[in-house]
């Protein structure tokens, strides 16, 4: 292990114990299973999704394109959920 | 496997080796990249499809969809979030190391990491053992299910199995290149022939963790209330 | 003297066998091995164009004997089951082994890298793989065939796919499947290809038409395909261990897989259609002498149509227990998709308007793509109204509409480029009187055939019947007598082009004195495309002097 390594180790490192926390966060949540949990847990979870994709996917050193691609799959996700349920919430 | 490792290796420079298609090694680089970002892409909507299956069972029966999620085995997904958030750590590290050079201990990182894998893949072996044991199982003709009146229960269970066998499928697939991938990573030389490979597959391996980061809170977390 | 200028004096290029020409794609390696092994892009594109048209010649069989059934009202020349057996072989067919992969997977293939000035596309190996993977779907298809075949319709729909069919749907939705992993690694390059290979002053919007729709169709096939392997996969399950998901007895919902399908499954008709669009961009102006009119809109308009496609699937569910608001959004939204459509036919028929314009024949099927198009749009229109859609649900009016999309738009549009590119692809000229009538043929074959049944529709004869009251047996008639008019329409071609192979005239580098990197090369081109890698300083379609000549 070489001090460059330690280095460049510091964000893997942070983003880990700031998911480790994260998820510590849902799993109390998920104790407490009050109304309206759910919407905490989600966005818990979608922070935690967030921080995978900037940091340790490394998109944030990503050249403009390739963050568009990433996130495009999300946005196409999305389109699909709202567009169906759009059927099921109504009927 | 003992990583064979040659001193003359580290004094090469960290590389790629241009292939015949492209013009420098930047545009070669860029292009491997993105061309595992397509592929992430297709592998989220292809998950996507089996989470819309499970929140338009939780829409159509939300009762029976919480009966079903109790029984999921709460803890046991939870403690496998914990392993696959570490395995990104280790395989960050991989990455990390193999820019720098420094073979033997990206080695070390990336068969911590299929370790890592291993022990969510046994983890999971378990989870669906005491599924069976608790007859959770009814896509399974001849094992009796647990709630045998609360048909539209069965529906999500399956669809639980069904994302966490895919999930699995991909573990399985990320752990075996992983292991080719370690066996030609060790050799003398390699990363001054084909560093970024470690780079493009560390995105996959990321991405099965964050697959399973999404499937967690939607099959095991949410419906709980 | 530019580069596009000194092109201008390229043609009739220096006859083969010029000393120091490297040999040709076609020349440089004559093993079958050097074929099936190869990972040059244009290879690649022919191994498709061989396995595309195999297939096409399969589902054309089985549409003939559709036809022929149906000449008489009462079902007397098949059982009902051979005869839902050949519907759904034509369809599975016809969508998936040929019209989805006919345009980018050959013309792509082959033409894009040289379009951008590149020697291949960015993953040449992969792009193997995905013909490998082809083969294998094309497989499970063809076993499917053999022993027995399987009568769901294209659609698979649940729960009669997966409750009471007693077919072989598990190999036939495996081929469908599989063959979907093949669309996905060629859109894959594509997309990788345009973004990371361009030559040096290759930009964006200095990109061929043709470029911009592959770019489009490549996106849907990242975007959209994943979903109904996921559909697809979760019916066989449903079919293998009964997991209940579309089973209404457990409390399952069938509209849900529609969903899924039509996600991919509507975006799939823009998979068919762009690429068509992007060979009529190609040959129009190339016919035309003239500059493509609003070159920005029509670019625009091809990424406009590929995101606009995913919102408005459930234009296909509308009588199916759908809610009304979702219908009413689906077809509020569907309306909005004529927009980009309207704006590239308005910038065909401009470009056309005052050019000087010849009618060879890839111009003829350009031509007769543009008018059947339209035809095959606006009725789109009807049935994206929710009350006329009422009347003409699962009819042969919807049959008649989507033959017009499909066969007079993308089935023409493949022919008009395939003639067009043919001299590039072989370094042959096919003979243009043959080509001329075939696509006459072709025309009046197609409109007798698909007229008719836009009549029998409205009339309320529904669609996948096999029996019909005897009041509407003349129409039938007239369809099924147009098809033998458009099946001789294909087999000209079949015949003459394999016969120009041996004895067409040699092409020059560039016989139609177009534009574009393409043409600027020798036919058929080089192993790595150019003898020297292009510098582009030449802006798209640049068809100005030559205007000044006429």
């Amino acid at each position: 292990m070489t001090p460059d390594f330690v280095r460049s180790m510091r964000v893997p490192v942070l983003v880990c114990a700031a998911l480790l926390g994260l998820l510590g966060g849902n799993l109390l949540l998920g104790q407490f299973a009050f109304p309206g949990a759910g919407y905490f847990e989600a966005a818990l979870s979608g922070v935690m999704v967030l921080l995978l994709l900037f940091f340790s996917m490394e998109l944030i050193r990503e050249p403009p394109v390739i963050r568009f691609f990433g996130v495009a799959g999300f946005l196409w996700v999305a389109i699909m959920f709202v567009m169906t349920l759009t059927d099921y919430l109504t009927r | 496997m003992r990583p064979v490792l040659s001193y003359v290796a580290a004094a090469l420079p960290v590389d790629i080796a241009l292939e015949e298609q492209f013009t420098t090694k930047a545009q070669q680089r860029h292009a491997a990249k993105f061309g595992m970002w397509c592929w992430l892409i297709t592998e989220l909507l292809l998950f996507g499809g089996l989470l819309l299956v499970a929140t338009v069972l939780r829409v159509l029966h939300p009762a029976s969809v919480s009966a079903a999620a109790t029984h999921l085995k709460f803890w046991i997904g939870a403690s496998n979030t914990v392993v696959l958030i570490c395995s990104s750590l280790t395989m960050s590290g991989a990455i990390n190391a193999s820019r720098l050079g420094l073979q033997t201990l990206m080695v070390r990182c990336m068969l911590a990491t299929g370790g890592l894998g291993s022990v969510f893949l046994l983890l999971k072996a378990y989870e669906y053992y005491r599924d069976y044991q608790e007859h959770m199982v009814p896509f399974l003709d001849w094992r009796p299910y647990a709630l045998p009146h609360d048909h539209a229960s069965r529906l999500f269970i399956n669809d639980y199995f069904a994302a966490t066998g895919l999930h699995g499928v991909h573990l399985i697939t990320g752990i075996a290149i992983l292991l080719v991938l370690t066996r030609q990573a060790s050799r003398a030389g390699y990363l001054s022939l084909h560093q970024n490979r470690i780079e493009i597959f560390g995105l996959y391996w990321h991405f099965i963790d964050l697959v399973w980061i999404i499937v967690f809170p939607t099959l095991y977390l949410v419906n709980r209330g | 003297m530019s580069l596009s200028e000194s092109l201008l004096h390229r043609d009739p290029a220096p006859g083969r066998g010029t000393i120091g020409r490297p040999p040709d794609y076609l020349h440089d390696e004559h093993t079958l091995r050097s074929w099936f092994f190869s990972i040059d892009h244009k290879r690649i594109g022919i191994l498709y164009l061989l396995s595309i048209t195999f297939f096409f010649v399969l589902g054309s069989i089985a549409a003939g004997l559709i036809r022929l059934s149906l000449v008489v009202p009462n079902g007397a020349i098949f059982s009902n089951d051979t005869y839902n057996k050949l519907f759904t072989i034509h369809g599975v067919v016809m969508v998936w082994f040929f019209l989805i992969p006919s345009i980018p997977t050959t013309f792509g293939n082959f033409l894009l890298p040289i379009m951008i000035g590149a020697r291949d596309v960015a993953f040449p190996r992969l792009n193997r793989l995905s013909w490998y993977i082809f083969v294998c779907g094309a497989l499970f298809t063809l076993f499917t065939i053999v022993v027995g075949g399987v009568d769901t319709g294209w659609t698979f729909y649940a729960p009669f796919s997966t409750t009471f069919s007693n077919t072989w749907v598990i190999p036939a939705l495996l081929g469908v499947i599989v063959v979907g992993f093949s669309s996905i690694l060629t859109g894959l390059n594509f997309v990788v290809t345009l973004h990371t290979m361009r030559a040096p002053g290759m930009t964006w919007f200095r990109l061929p038409i043709f470029c911009w729709t592959m770019y489009a169709t490549s996106l849907i096939f990242l975007l959209a395909t994943p979903v109904i392997t996921i559909a697809l996969l979760l019916l066989v399950l449903e079919r293998a261990f009964g997991i209940g998901i579309f089973d209404p007895a457990l409390g399952g919902d069938p509209v849900l897989f529609e969903h899924l399908f039509w996600f991919y499954s509507h975006p799939a008709v823009y998979i068919m259609v762009l690429p068509g669009m992007g060979v009529i961009s190609e040959i129009v102006p190339a016919f035309a002498q003239k500059k493509l009119f609003g070159y920005r809109f029509v670019a625009y308009a091809s990424l406009g149509l590929a995101s606009l496609t995913f919102f408005v699937w459930g234009h296909h569910m509308f009588v199916n227990g759908q809610s009304e608001v979702a219908s009413l959004s689906f077809s509020l939204l569907s309306f909005a998709v004529a927009v980009p459509s309207a704006v590239k036919v308005y910038n065909w028929t401009a470009t056309i308007y005052k050019g000087s314009i010849k009618l060879d024949t890839p111009m003829l099927y350009a031509m007769g793509y543009i008018g059947l198009f339209v035809l095959g749009g606006l009725t789109g229109l009807f049935l994206a109204t929710l009350a006329i859609d009422e009347h003409v649900h699962d009819t042969y009016f919807v049959v008649a509409h989507f033959h017009y999309i499909m066969v007079g738009g993308t089935a023409l549009a493949f022919l008009g480029g395939l003639h067009y590119w043919w001299p590039k692809f072989t370094g042959r000229m096919y003979p243009e009187g043959w080509g001329r009538v075939s696509a006459f043929f072709i025309f009046i074959g197609f409109n007798t055939t698909f007229f008719p049944q836009f009549l029998l529709g409205y009339l309320g004869m529904p669609r996948r019947y096999h029996t019909y009251p005897p009041e509407f047996q003349l129409l039938n008639i007239l369809s099924s007598a147009g098809s033998l008019i458009l099946a001789l329409g294909y087999i000209f071609p079949m015949i003459y082009l394999v016969w120009s192979l041996r004895y067409g005239k040699r092409a020059p580098a560039n016989p139609w004195h177009a534009r574009g990197l393409e043409w600027m090369t020798t036919s058929p081109p080089p192993k790595h495309n150019f003898e020297t890698p292009p510098t582009v300083d030449f802006e798209p379609y640049d068809y100005r002097d030559r205007e000044s000549r006429v």
